[in-house]
């Protein structure tokens, strides 16, 4: 990899006796969507905003392009941040909320004219000039504060939860033209979100954090497909995690005792008979069958969810739950209530060092 | 939801680490220190010179005055009453406001509000018109010519000038419990009474509470209401002034106002407390647009009548004032005549007088509330819970206390304020301050932590965001805020009396003389002109101002 264009080292900010961010170490490429994913509280907004500069961290360093920029204040930064309500200036027309940060940057006042019109233009929204942001939807607003933070051409684009304000349809709509946007541009990214199936649709790399910690930074087929651990499993997408003991290293792979009778897995290195595993386990990594067969399991369906493209069954084998996704074809579903299952091995992973 | 709980936890840091942050900001020290000396030498010294003017023994002696156990015997005996009738008179009042159905509503409304834009005496001035001697209703009607002044029409009087208090606070709880209760209580089978009783009274009780806290404060505090009406009912108010007027007595003076500062300070801070209760109401998702239920429909007539009658004898008062002012001798000889204007022209001075004063009062009061609102609020100014209490103390002072503490302080020989019209302007900015702070805070509260950070982001420097955010921002809360200590000030007459002089009259103090010499036509008419006056200014600033008010706080979540 390039010099990392965005580099933390060893972060911590504390809030009175919540350790909001931890010894946090980061690197962000050039011109990629990096994002912060994790749930509520877990510091990623925290982080962000050290990075914008709102407050100083209580240790460690941050650098955009090896200068070191934690001392410094946000004006002098080169970010620009989208919060995620926009923080439009309710007093200042459409034009004069774009124009804000160059008016502070002392550009020459044809080129804001141009720069302003440039950006609205690109961004789709020629003729609000003149709006109140009031009168604006939400998607408009939502472009106007992007168009805030573009036009003064930032090193770093910081997104705050961009989208959380949006209706869900106009959210799919607009972080498509948001990734479309920013590779147009080849802007550095960094966008922080809850959402998991925002940040795997998005991202280049994703970074998992919980607890003010980073637990896995990967791109999302890596986070999705190999989760460093069980909080990462579970937190993206929906995971199955089945408790495994090893039984035998054979030629054919890795032998495992479950609660899903006995499995075989690509062999693994570093394996040993005896040795307590937990096997990820993805809804659509479970095949399903009507009839009985060879190596097929038998399990009941619970209830199923129709999700349009698919459905979603909640199984149960013996004692243990599972969930499984069967592609809808419209016609051959499987019927009834008692179903076989068998498990697509090659698409499934083990969780390194879990014990279950 | 997501990490924004975060961002919301307090300021982060120490004291110490605080203090370390406003040495770098020498500005903002300078000016805290600067609103804190203004506070300790405008508010807390006449307060302490007050309480301490009398020696000790006189507050030992205090048992065997006669005169001084009446006067508190019947000050808290009128707070009683007029507390109870004001808050249920205020109670009905708002429940009618609240209902969308209600036929009138609006113009109940308006009239409900008439007597906060008129001086605190103008109903016991026109309760004389109406019921006095040579009443319209008492003398007119029913040919009575008994003397009508008490605490019977006193108790009338504060309850007609302070149930709007009561009403206005009353109908803001009522209006927001969301409608979707009512309803879910009703479709789980209660009655109208049974929902009523279960379900909204409970909900507005911290409201009714609050408003009967607030409207004990003015009553308590009142003085030019018992001066006019109270006859020979002595509260302790009045008697000060008295002790003053009459015998030069400060002493005796400074023990009756001081007998009022323990009570009105625990009204007060109980009132807070209610207050600050207040916001368990609203516990439900997003709004609903559901309507509210009917009222049932005999409690909606009665309902009607009694707001009509209500709201019709606050227009007739307010009636009566203005037919004063075109009557030759009220009573008796009711030719029209514009002879009482040529009295009121006379008094064009004090007019002048009182619009000066208030309009700087307003201003003084306007810009020491916002720059105080601002250090304690954006600034985590290390001493910002003094300032704070500070800022909201002469709340709790009733302007007879205000008053003489200005006079032992700033109005006696020798001090340069003595007489002046700066020492009214000063006693006004800062008994308004309360207001002017309180609102400004409100405002700022408005103005989400987010726009001064998205100015900084874009490279706005600390007074850049000042002026670029704060300022606009915060335009529309200080016109209400100057709006309101302006018009406190006009009708101000319980500090004004004490401040008073040959240089510095003020309209309402020439009211009073009036209304004492018995020209109560004359006195019809300078009220008339001074109501319309300030009716006009406070008219022309929201106009000037209709171009700043946008809603800050509506963007986005």
């Amino acid at each position: 990899m390039d010099k990392p264009y965005v580099e933390l080292r060893h972060l911590g900010k504390r809030f009175g006796d919540v350790a909001a961010v931890a010894d946090v170490s980061l690197d962000i490429p050039e011109g990629e969507i990096t994002t912060l994913l994790g749930p509520s509280g877990c510091g990623k907004t925290t982080l962000l905003r050290l990075i914008a500069g709102f407050f100083p961290p209580d240790a460690g360093e941050i650098r955009i392009k090896g200068a070191r920029v934690d001392h410094l204040p946000p004006q002098r930064r080169s970010t620009a941040i989208v919060f995620q309500d926009y923080a439009l200036f309710p007093h200042l027309k459409v034009f004069e909320n774009v124009a804000y940060g160059l008016r502070r940057r002392r550009v020459p006042g044809p080129e804001i004219a141009r720069r302003v019109r440039d950006i609205l233009d690109f961004l789709g929204l020629q003729g609000l000039e003149a709006a109140s942001p009031l009168q604006l939807s939400g998607g408009q607003q939502q472009r106007v504060a992007l168009a805030r933070a573009l036009v003064v051409e930032p090193d770093v684009l910081l997104l705050d939860e961009p989208l959380s304000n949006l209706d869900a349809k106009l959210r799919v709509r607009v972080r498509t033209e948001l990734k479309e946007i920013q590779r147009s541009l080849g802007k550095t990214t960094i966008f922080v979100t809850h959402d998991q199936e925002e940040a795997l649709s998005v991202s280049d790399r994703v970074a998992i954090m919980d607890a003010g910690r980073i637990r896995q930074v990967g791109t999302p087929v890596e986070v999705y497909t190999r989760p460093a651990d069980r909080f990462v499993a579970d937190f993206v997408g929906i995971a199955n995690l089945v408790p495994g003991t090893v039984r035998a290293l054979t030629v054919e792979g890795l032998v495992l005792d479950s609660p899903l009778g006995t499995l075989t897995l690509p062999p693994r290195p570093g394996a040993a008979p005896g040795q307590r595993v937990t096997i990820l386990l993805r809804p659509e990594a479970i095949r399903l069958f009507g009839a009985p067969g060879p190596d097929r399991i038998p399990a009941r369906i619970r209830s199923t969810s129709f999700l349009g493209g698919m459905r979603r069954h909640h199984l149960q084998v013996e004692a243990f739950s599972l969930t499984a996704d069967e592609a809808f074809a419209g016609t051959g579903d499987v019927g009834g209530q008692d179903v076989w299952l068998t498990v697509c091995t090659g698409q499934v992973h083990l969780l390194a060092g879990e014990t279950a | 939801m997501s990490s924004e709980s975060l961002t919301h936890l307090p300021a982060p840091g120490l004291p110490g680490w605080r203090a370390r942050a406003l040495l770098r900001e020498p500005v903002t020290l300078v000016v805290g220190l600067g609103v804190g000396g203004l506070l300790l030498l405008f508010v807390l010294w006449p307060i302490l010179e007050v309480v301490t003017y009398a020696p000790a023994g006189d507050y030992l002696r205090l048992g065997e005055n006669a005169r001084w156990i009446r006067a508190t015997t019947n000050t808290f005996r009128m707070v009683a009453l007029s507390t109870a009738t004001a808050t249920l008179v205020g109670f009905l009042y708002a429940l009618a406001l609240s209902r969308p159905d209600f036929p009138g509503r609006e113009l109940l409304r308006l009239i409900a509000i008439l007597p906060l834009f008129s001086p605190p005496f103008t109903i016991g001035f026109s309760y004389l018109l109406m019921f006095g001697r040579f009443g319209v209703i008492s003398h007119g009607l029913f040919g009575l010519e008994a003397s009508i002044l008490g605490w019977g029409s006193l108790w009338a009087v504060q309850t007609i000038s302070n149930f709007p208090f009561a009403a206005l606070a009353i109908e803001r709880a009522l209006s927001a419990t969301p409608p979707t209760l009512e309803a879910a209580a009703r479709d789980l089978g209660g009655g109208w009474l049974a929902v009523f009783r279960t379900v909204t009274l409970p909900l507005v009780r911290p409201a009714v509470a609050g408003a009967a806290l607030l409207v004990a404060i003015y009553v308590l505090a009142d003085f030019a209401n018992p001066l006019i009406i109270g006859g020979d009912f002595p509260l302790l108010a009045t008697e000060a002034w008295y002790r003053i007027d009459g015998w030069g007595d400060l002493r005796g003076a400074t023990l009756l106002a001081a007998t009022l500062l323990p009570p009105a300070l625990i009204l007060f801070l109980a009132e807070r407390y209610w207050v600050s209760r207040r916001s368990y109401v609203v516990i439900a998702g997003r709004g609903s647009s559901l309507d509210r239920p009917p009222l049932p429909v005999s409690l909606r007539w009665g309902l009607t009548l009694f707001c009509g009658l209500t709201a019709g004898l606050i227009l007739s008062l307010y009636f009566g004032v203005v037919a004063g002012a075109f009557t030759r001798t009220w009573g008796v000889d009711w030719t029209p005549t514009l002879t009482q204007w040529g009295v009121a022209l006379t008094k064009l001075d004090h007019i002048r007088n009182s619009l000066v004063f208030a309009a700087a009062a307003g201003v003084g009061a306007t810009v020491l509330g916002t720059v105080a609102a601002y250090l304690v609020d954006q600034k985590a100014f290390p001493g910002g819970r003094l300032l704070d209490a500070l800022c909201v103390l002469p709340a709790a002072v009733p302007g007879v206390f205000f008053g003489i503490g200005y006079l032992l302080v700033f109005n006696r020989p020798g001090v340069a304020l003595a007489g002046t019209g700066l020492v009214m302007v000063l006693a006004f900015t800062f008994h308004n301050l309360p207001f002017s702070f309180q609102i400004a805070r409100a405002g700022l509260a408005q103005i989400h932590r987010n726009l001064a950070d998205a100015a900084a982001d874009l490279g706005a420097y600390r007074f850049r965001i000042l002026w670029d955010v704060h300022l606009p921002l915060i335009f529309p809360a200080c016109v209400s805020a100057w709006t309101t200590a302006f018009v406190n000030s006009v009708t101000n007459l319980s500090i004004a009396v004490f401040l008073v002089s040959g240089g510095n009259q003020v309209a309402t103090f020439s009211i009073l003389g009036l209304i004492g010499d018995n020209r109560l036509e004359a006195a019809s008419a300078v009220t008339t002109l001074l109501l319309l006056t300030t009716l006009l200014v406070v008219g022309a600033a929201w106009w000037l101002s209709r171009g700043a008010r946008v809603i800050p706080g509506v963007l986005g979540g």
